[in-house]
């Protein structure tokens, strides 16, 4: 009874009244149908952070690259005392920062004086885990390392080998740890 | 408030602008958001999130929603192209017998199909072109190679231009006199003299099959909707969007199911020519008047006599006009279908554009363009011709034209055959021109180019940067800017104010297609081409409409002109743009709009040509001045028509804007050509279809509703 009486009164209502209350409702659902979406699918400004940090990776990474390039080909060192180039103290910060590889040639150094990790390194075929290198802001200083782990006669083990990264090899195209100072 | 009673249609509009503007203002762009960027391909970036649907995994920037919706029907693409790759690679093996191999082979049932469908594609259109150029394939189709080599003589000799051109002389002389017969002759005897006979010949024959084949189809489906509602019912959504598809779109699947060729070109345009059959078909059935049908049972008919000897002979007119149709846009596909490898004046003349060759790029195109006059011209001399069922004819009155033909095949024989010995060491000229030995008038247009850049050049290129600089890329950056949010209430709101609830759920469920799809923002770059094209060919087509109409003569003269640059395939416009602007934007705009200003004119003309003369009459009587006239009578009643050229403009500015993406526009076109060379491009190519077509039929429900409802409110229905 009620609903027929409201029923009723909606259709009393002029053609205009109901249009423009049609109208109404037709924006509310789409934007309801969009608010809906929005809370499953929508990131928003979560997205846009996370975007800037990669922007602002990119845009350092893009800055470090150019650094590089300008850089000679061939072993940067940090020490005097050597014909190689000697890499200022911020340079060396930045070059550190750009490094991302550590060849098997400055790994195979640092196992020279780790013998478990030399073993276990040998063992497993010459597998590394994972590396690292990064800047120490305390000490100013920048350090890799690499952790081997896998089987060493029936027990599992996994060694970290981490040391100041004292000089790198500049590929013209990249930067490589080339000596690791783990003693 | 008494305006607001007086008003309410306008009140209405307002609030949808104001909440349109509201939501574009108070939404803003994400700081990060790149514009016209792919949002579910090519990039692989960790803060892309992803969503795993039908096993298709599909990456997106997950955004505000109300500034973009996700591509949550990003996995169709690469569900079509998996479904087509299943359909033509493992669905349903079957042995089948191979003639070459004399073995029996597992082939997937589809691959067979489109193989055989091929195969006789290939042979219809071998069989007709080397009738008309000569050749050895049909032979060999039916013997072996080997027995062609015993047996050179056996070659198909092909036809002396001369005796084609008499034939086409001969033809439109019986359909039309002659006027049509002189110009057939002509433009023959053109095609000829300026080498493009081969291509040309090699155009026809892809015609002469694409064209019987989709007259047979869209004659039979039209019938079968006729005959049933459940077929029209499944048809008609097809049919719907097969009128506003970009012909471009339609190759891309093509490619995959039949390769590339004339075959594939054929089975293509068929696809795109059997609609406008099927609807022309089912017009003259349904105008066919209930008295006819009536007769016909009343003398006996069956059911099959009734079709095939009442109600398609009434209706011969209509579906004699569904022939032209069907015979212009196989001429538009003959151009595009050169994409995938249809050889002939269209393949040409993509070439000369490739190589910004104007010169060559015209004359080819020159000659597509003569010969759909000449063909659209005959063909509809063809529907107006009305048998004389009651002459007393003598045999050579009854056969005439088959004598003169007759006489002529003799004749063009002999010529072929003296020429022989006039043209001993060099080309037979009276057996065929060969390509690019006739005269070339190519260099001459490349130096008109040249001297036009180098008098023009500062003109144009200010022209060319004011344009692109103060009107293009604000507008551009305008529709970028809008919300989707904002979009999709603007779109609903105009059609619920347009056509209620029904009309407003139909452009909801059509633009949310788009909106879902990966390519929003090349949509939104589409739909502001077109929008511009539109609104500057309405302009000049409305005013030049509506001075022509004031004088007879001048209506008559605009609508023929409008009738020769309809027959022009869409390609052919962009060679003049391209001699003045280069490769740019406003190229592909200035095309849009000199080809979408014919139906605006037409529709324009004919719609103030539909006020009835009652009306002027009482007008005159009533004392009204011309403008008075035109304003308050003429204009109101032939708006609902005017506006149905606005339809028919959007639908020919979005083709030209897709077709404009191979100068280089940054469209949805743009996506589709890509699509074309691309191995997976299948899925890509039909969806972007399927968004331009729908762009299309969101404009084609909003104003075909609003016509619909003026013209009831004006009783001119």
């Amino acid at each position: 009874m009620l609903k027929e009486n409201y029923q009723n009164r909606i259709k009393e209502l002029p053609e205009s009244i109901r249009q423009f209350a049609g109208l109404v409702i037709v924006t509310i659902i789409v934007i309801s149908f969009f608010f809906i979406l929005n809370v499953m699918f929508g990131e928003g400004d979560e997205l846009v952070e996370k975007m800037k940090i990669e922007e602002e990776r990119i845009a350092q990474e893009k800055k470090l690259s150019e650094l590089i390039s300008k850089l000679p080909s061939g072993i940067l060192v940090t020490f005097d005392g050597t014909d190689h180039y000697k890499l200022t103290d911020d340079i060396y910060e930045q070059v550190c920062k750009a490094t991302k590889l550590i060849p098997q040639r400055a790994i195979m150094g640092a196992n020279f004086l780790n013998y478990r990790a030399h073993e276990i390194y040998t063992i497993n075929g010459n597998k590394i885990d994972d590396t690292f290198v990064k800047w120490d802001k305390e000490e100013n200083k920048c350090f890799a390392g690499f952790t081997v782990s896998g089987d060493n006669v029936g027990v599992n083990e996994s060694i970290t080998v981490s040391g100041e990264a004292l000089s790198f090899l500049s590929t013209g195209i990249d930067t490589r740890v080339y000596f690791i100072k783990n003693f | 408030m008494d305006y607001l009673k007086k008003y309410p249609k306008l009140f209405q509009w307002l609030f949808l602008l104001i909440i349109f503007f509201a939501l574009c203002f108070s939404i803003d762009v994400p700081e990060t958001y790149k514009f016209i960027r792919g949002q579910a391909e090519f990039v692989k970036d960790p803060n892309q999130s992803t969503y795993v649907f039908l096993g298709k995994e599909v990456r997106y920037y997950a955004f505000d929603v109300f500034w973009r919706l996700p591509p949550l029907l990003g996995w169709l693409p690469i569900w079509i192209n998996d479904s087509l790759f299943f359909l033509m690679n493992e669905w349903m093996p079957m042995e089948f017998w191979n003639e070459d191999t004399q073995e029996y082979k597992t082939r997937p049932l589809v691959l067979e199909i489109s193989r055989t469908l091929t195969s006789f594609m290939t042979f219809l259109i071998f069989l007709i072109r080397e009738t008309l150029l000569g050749g050895l394939e049909t032979i060999v189709a039916f013997t072996s190679w080997d027995w062609i080599d015993k047996n050179p003589w056996a070659e198909l000799p092909g036809l002396p231009w001369t005796i084609v051109a008499a034939g086409f002389a001969i033809l439109a002389y019986k359909l039309s006199g002659k006027g049509l017969a002189i110009f057939a002759g002509l433009v023959m005897v053109y095609i000829s003299i300026f080498g493009q006979w081969k291509p040309s010949m090699q155009t026809l024959s892809f015609i002469l099959v694409a064209a019987p084949l989709s007259f047979i189809f869209g004659l039979g489906l039209g019938v079968a909707a006729y005959k049933s509602k459940r077929v029209e019912k499944a048809l008609y959504p097809i049919l719907l969007v097969m009128q506003t598809m970009p012909q471009y779109a339609v190759l891309v699947p093509a490619l995959v199911l039949f390769g590339v060729g004339d075959h594939a070109a054929v089975i293509i345009t068929m696809i795109v020519a059997v609609p406008p059959m099927i609807l022309l078909t089912l017009l003259g059935l349904r105008a066919v008047p209930p008295e006819v049908i009536e007769a016909g049972r009343m003398s006996g008919c069956n059911n099959w006599q009734l079709m095939t000897k009442v109600l398609i002979p009434t209706a011969r007119r209509d579906i004699l006009i569904g022939v032209n149709q069907v015979i212009m846009v196989c001429f538009s596909m003959a151009v595009i279908s050169a994409f995938i490898g249809a050889k002939g004046l269209g393949f040409n003349l993509l070439l000369a554009l490739n190589q910004l060759n104007i010169g060559l790029a015209l004359e080819a195109g020159l000659c597509i363009s003569l010969i759909a006059i000449l063909l659209d011209k005959m063909s509809l001399a063809w529907a107006n011709k009305q048998t004389d069922y009651f002459g007393n004819l003598t045999f050579y009155q009854r056969n005439k034209n088959s004598l003169f033909f007759g006489a002529s095949v003799i004749i063009g024989i002999i010529l072929a055959y003296v020429g022989t010995f006039i043209f001993k060491d060099t080309f037979n000229y009276l057996f065929e021109v060969p390509h690019n030995k006739g005269i070339s008038t190519a260099d001459f247009w490349n130096k008109g180019v040249d001297w036009i850049f180098d008098t023009f050049f500062v003109y144009i290129k200010a022209f060319n940067t004011w344009l692109i600089v103060e009107v293009l890329q604000p507008m551009r950056a305008l529709y970028l800017r809008m919300p989707a949010v904002a979009t999709l209430v603007l779109v609903v709101g105009a059609g619920y104010l347009i056509g209620g609830i029904r009309s407003a759920l139909v452009v909801f469920g059509l633009t949310l297609f788009i909106a879902l799809s990966p390519w929003w923002d090349r949509a939104l770059v589409t739909t502001y081409m077109a929008t511009f094209g539109v609104i500057m060919s309405c302009a000049i087509g409305f005013t030049v409409g509506t001075l022509c109409f004031q004088s007879k003569r001048a209506a008559a003269f605009m609508l023929g002109v409008c009738d020769i640059f309809q027959t022009f395939p869409s390609f052919v416009y962009l060679i003049p743009v391209m001699m003045l602007f280069g490769i740019t934007d406003t190229s592909v705009l200035i095309a849009v709009i000199v080809y979408a200003t014919i139906p605006a004119t037409r529709y324009t003309i004919e719609g103030l040509r539909s006020v009835p003369a009652g009306l002027h009459d009482a007008a005159t009587m009533s004392g009204v001045n011309k403008f008075q006239r035109l304003t308050k009578i003429e204009f109101p009643l032939a708006f609902p028509h005017m506006m149905l050229g606005l339809n028919q403009t959007i639908v020919f500015a979005l083709f030209m804007v897709i077709i404009g993406a191979f100068i280089g526009t940054e469209d949805l076109g743009q996506y589709i050509l890509k699509a074309l060379s691309d191995k997976n491009g299948a899925g890509i190519g039909l969806t972007l279809g399927i968004c331009v077509a729908f762009i299309g039929l969101i404009f084609d429900n909003l104003i075909r509703t609003w016509v619909g409802q003026r013209k009831k409110h004006l009783g001119i229905d």
